[in-house]
């Protein structure tokens, strides 16, 4: 601990070379295509002047990179036990990080840096992906010295946090022998399968069919699309059977492929609960495990459709804070195949009692007015003008675009008529979707910011939209009543700020 | 445990939000945005030109390339007006409120208690006008911090100074 880190100051002296070239990458990659240009123009142009500009581009990178080493600063400050860095030529920014925030502090060497030797010491604070900050060129030693400076209050903190883990698993180990494992079934599996992902597989599928009929069209040189080789091969008047055991076929291959990739997925899976938090396991080929800790979770999505309901199946989906890392970052888990009596045991487990809907708040009909002016008035819009057009290669036309209104005008009713706000003192969830129908859960403890919006011609009948922003991502809910948001808004902020909540 | 209470919240009694006073931008930051402004459309003006220089077929709409240059000119200076004029803040005992946006009213409110960390950025132009940027980061991703620009640089100081204290004593 022999650094004094409570002045400011810079990188190492030969951070200007690590700055240059990351500068020069930068520049290189920005102006790529017309470097490219440059290059096969070279031939042309004369080579003294090429090397004389190429060196003044050096130099200039060089400068910028001398200038920005001198701006760069950073210092600890004893006073608030802050971290502050200070960078940036002309735009100066100076970012200050309460020490007691900060999750990781990482030291990376990249290739550059070794050849100079030199360490990147990255600090990370909790949500957002991006590194708060990022020093480019310092000593091992420093840099060591600095983590363990920058860590000194994380350590107090995750031993006081150790005492009431221990404290609690004592107490909970009794609770722990007589919980019983979930395990989802291999009947649940097929269950979630076949009544799941409809959409995103029909796309799957219908790309590689269009995938394959291009290659045995290249192959053969035949279009097997075209209606005059079905027409070859099977009678006209039986052409609309045969449309329709292809369409069949189609369906049917989808629920297969469904149902195999649902197997392979979340074969063998396993939650087992272990010092409060969840333990799972699962995958047929190569199997996964994570760990879930209630209170890590951020957002929680009960999913469940009409086959599923009847079923007595449902999805389960839990985003947790990361905690800096990457790899964590949009990755949900999901619980596929849970019953009714499944769901409430890990919800039980997750907030310590199973979420009630309380107050309800509807949309406006604007809303689905919007909606449909945004998926149909538009689209329809733009047939309107290219109808003559079209009508004369498809005849047909007209009844798939009726069939498109309804089809999306359905869709769009049922997403308004679901789309419902339920708070109540302990939960807020908002409800939503067509066919699957969403429920996504967070506690207001949860909550890192509000945003509540309002358009101007809107005030007169009090309506707006409300988003909560999580550290597992926001949740919104549009045109509702807007003195009924405004007050809970007031109440949540109020919870949030009287209590010492910790959401992660 | 003798002292703990636990009575209903009167929910039309809490602090509204709504009600609060917002502080508004300094007037200098509007010179700011119009010289940024300025800048971007004499770039893309010179690009314009250069463009009309080198393609004669290009030549003949001239007139209407000049006139929506200068619609959009209007039409991106009255908008930038609007965002100007309605851009707010307020800093309230307990959480930090930032009103903004152009057709709509957004009020986003951040508990001092959810503060990641705070930074002070300093633009070129708003440097000269001794005017500076506080960004306010929460952990729920970009969409919830907030960036509030134009304010004089000492006050923009002092309000750092009060938020790195609020966010210690919220601990």
């Amino acid at each position: 601990m022999g650094n004094d880190f409570s002045q400011p100051q810079r990188q190492s002296i030969i951070g200007i070379f690590v700055m240059f070239v990351y500068s020069l990458q930068g520049y290189a990659k920005a102006l790529g295509p017309i470097l490219v240009i440059w290059i096969i123009k070279s031939n042309e142009l004369n080579k003294s002047y090429l090397l004389a500009g190429t060196l003044a581009v050096f130099a200039v990178i060089g400068v910028i990179s001398y200038f920005k080493y001198l701006n760069f600063t950073f210092y600890i400050d004893p006073e608030n036990d802050e971290f502050v860095i200070s960078e940036g030529i002309f735009n100066k920014t100076k970012t200050a990080i309460q020490l007691y925030k900060i999750q990781q502090v990482n030291i990376n060497q990249s290739f550059i840096q070794r050849l100079v030797g030199v360490y990147e010491l990255a600090v990370d604070t909790a949500g957002t992906n991006k590194k708060e900050g990022d020093i480019k060129a310092i000593s091992h030693e420093l840099a060591l010295d600095l983590k363990a400076r920058l860590l000194e209050n994380k350590k107090k903190r995750i031993v006081d946090d150790l005492d009431i883990d221990q404290i609690q698993i004592s107490s909970e180990k009794q609770v722990d022998a007589d919980v019983p494992f979930i395990k989802i079934g291999f009947l649940s599996l097929l269950k979630i399968g076949i009544t799941s992902n409809y959409v995103k597989s029909f796309f799957v599928l219908l790309a590689f069919f269009l995938t394959l009929s291009d290659h045995i069209k290249q192959i053969t040189g035949r279009d097997v699309l075209r209606d005059e080789n079905i027409e070859d091969y099977v009678d006209k008047s039986q052409l609309f059977y045969a449309f329709l055991i292809l369409f069949v076929i189609f369906f049917l291959a989808v629920i297969v492929l469904n149902l195999v990739k649902t197997v392979f997925k979340y074969f063998d899976y396993k939650i087992t609960r272990q010092k409060g938090s969840l333990l799972i396991s699962f995958g047929l080929l190569n199997t996964k495990s994570t760990i879930v800790k209630p209170e890590k979770v951020q957002i929680t999505t009960v999913k469940q459709n009409y086959f599923q309901k009847k079923m007595n199946v449902l999805e389960l989906k839990i985003k947790q804070a990361n905690g800096g890392k990457k790899e964590e970052h949009k990755s949900a888990i999901e619980i596929p195949g849970c019953d009714k009596l499944e769901k409430d045991a890990i919800l039980k487990l997750l907030f310590q009692k199973i979420p009630e809907n309380g107050v309800m708040l509807k949309p406006n009909f604007r809303k689905l007015g919007f909606s449909v002016f945004l998926t149909i008035g538009l689209p329809l819009l733009g047939f309107y003008f290219v109808r003559d057009f079209v009508l004369t290669q498809m005849p047909a036309i007209d009844y798939l675009v009726v069939i498109f209104v309804v089809f999306i005008g359905l869709i769009q009713f049922f997403k308004f008529k679901n789309n419902r706000l339920f708070i109540n003192n302990d939960f807020i969830i908002l409800q939503s979707g067509a066919w699957d129908i969403r429920n996504e859960i967070i506690e207001p403890g949860k909550i890192q910011a509000i945003t509540v919006s309002q358009l101007f011609w809107h005030k007169n009948i009090n309506i707006g939209s409300l988003t909560l922003h999580t550290a597992g991502g926001n949740i919104a809910f549009q045109l509702g009543n807007f003195t009924a948001i405004k007050q809970y808004v007031n109440l949540w902020l109020y919870e949030i700020e009287t209590s010492d909540s910790n959401w992660m | 445990m003798e002292n703990f209470t636990n009575e209903t919240i009167d929910t039309t009694q809490l602090p509204k939000f709504e009600e609060v006073q917002f502080t508004v931008l300094h007037s200098n930051y509007w010179k700011v945005t119009l010289i940024s402004l300025f800048v971007l459309f004499l770039i893309m003006g010179l690009g314009i030109g250069l463009v009309l220089f080198f393609n004669e077929e290009l030549l003949q709409f001239q007139m209407e390339i000049i006139v929506a240059y200068f619609v959009m000119l209007v039409l991106v200076v009255l908008f930038s007006r609007i965002s100007f004029n309605k851009k707010g803040f307020a800093f309230r005992n307990h959480d930090v409120l930032f009103r903004h946006g152009i057709i709509a009213t957004n009020t986003l409110v951040i508990p001092y208690n959810r503060v990641q960390h705070v930074a002070l950025h300093e633009g070129l132009v708003s440097r000269f006008f001794g005017l500076a940027k506080i960004e306010i980061f929460t952990a729920g991703g970009s969409s919830s911090d907030i960036e509030i620009p134009g304010i004089a640089k000492e006050q923009a100081e002092s309000i750092k100074q009060l938020l790195m204290g609020k966010i210690q004593k919220e601990l």
